[in-house]
């Protein structure tokens, strides 16, 4: 019988495909099938499109959207897994939920830096500045620190037990910045960072499947990564047993 | 063009390379990380089947 690790990494490969297609689809859609939004009012007239009036500049911009959102929940549920493995790891002490929270990190890491990213050329254009403090973008400019700062203590530590409780701890603190960073456009409303984990988002459905699509999407992208890391971790881990199976064996006398 | 066609879309082209550069660089990023696991994983595996392949010569050595 197939063991539930084996399943997952069967399941690798496959959900990359669907992550890719479901990402690309949303791509697709994204640029053909949602409209363009709406931004300041033209100085005088309209023009008439497909029945609509338009009284507005149209704004190519907010297209960033689709991939941005999406690409920052990502981020921030790989994060629950290092926090719920650093809490496994802080309770049995097994260095395999060290080593499943560090790699749930480094995939948060990569989706935290496409969040950066495109948040930032968003902002370079519509706001004519790289950086502001704005809310949401402070909290989430933490949440970076906090993870790049989870690679900087874990090479600064050599002993590995001491090592993994640190970064379990730091695992864990980083999280309490995920519902702050996620919560704070509601506590100190932004017009940058509407909310959009509502009962009524407010989006039609061309603009809310893409966005939905490229959230699963990446999503499965995120979790194949993840289980592909894992796979190769464990492989070297094999190879380093069998080395010094290899050094014993040539060498008897040695430790 | 008509002016009032032309203020509607005026943001569009002056925001185009915001909007390309940043799905760019999101792929980038996205693909070397692909890149850099599957080549981390291909090396690991080959390591770990030649180290596999000496040590059952030297178990099947007498």
């Amino acid at each position: 019988m197939l063991s539930k690790a084996h399943i997952f990494d069967k399941l690798a490969l496959p959900l990359l495909v669907v992550g890719g297609v479901l990402v690309t689809v949303a791509f697709v859609l994204a640029f053909t099938v949602a409209p363009l939004v709406s931004g300041e009012a033209v100085s005088s007239g309209f023009l008439e499109i497909d029945g609509h009036f338009i009284t507005n500049k149209l704004l190519l911009s907010q297209k960033i959207f689709y991939f941005h959102m999406p690409v920052a929940v990502v981020s921030m549920a790989a994060l629950l897994f290092t926090a719920i493995y650093s809490i496994l790891f802080l309770k049995t002490r097994e260095s395999s939920y060290d080593l499943r929270a560090r790699l749930a990190t480094e995939v948060s890491l990569v989706f935290v830096l496409m969040t950066m990213v495109s948040g930032e050329l968003w902002e370079r254009y519509e706001w004519g500045v790289w950086w502001t403090w704005e809310p949401r973008l402070t909290t989430y400019f933490i949440l970076m620190l906090l993870v790049v700062g989870y690679f900087i203590v874990r090479n600064a530590v050599s002993d590995p037990e001491r090592r993994a409780v640190y970064s379990s701890v730091l695992g864990i603190i980083i999280f309490i910045d995920v519902p702050i960073c996620f919560m704070v456009t509601r506590l100190i409303p932004s017009s940058v960072h509407p909310v959009i984990f509502r009962t009524d988002s407010g989006l039609p459905p061309p603009m809310l499947i893409p966005l939905l699509m490229a959230l699963v999407g990446f999503g499965c992208i995120a979790f194949a990564l993840y289980r592909q890391r894992l796979r190769a971790e464990q492989l070297r881990e094999r190879v380093e047993a069998l080395k010094i199976k290899l050094d014993e064996a040539t060498d008897p006398g040695r430790e | 063009m008509d002016p009032i066609q032309a203020e509607i879309y005026s943001t569009v082209l002056t925001a185009a390379p915001y909007v390309i550069a940043a799905y760019a660089l999101m792929w980038l990023v996205l693909l070397i990380y692909i890149i850099f696991g599957s080549r981390s994983l291909k090396k690991t595996e080959q390591q770990l089947a030649a180290l596999e392949e000496a040590v059952a010569q030297r178990e099947d050595r007498p």
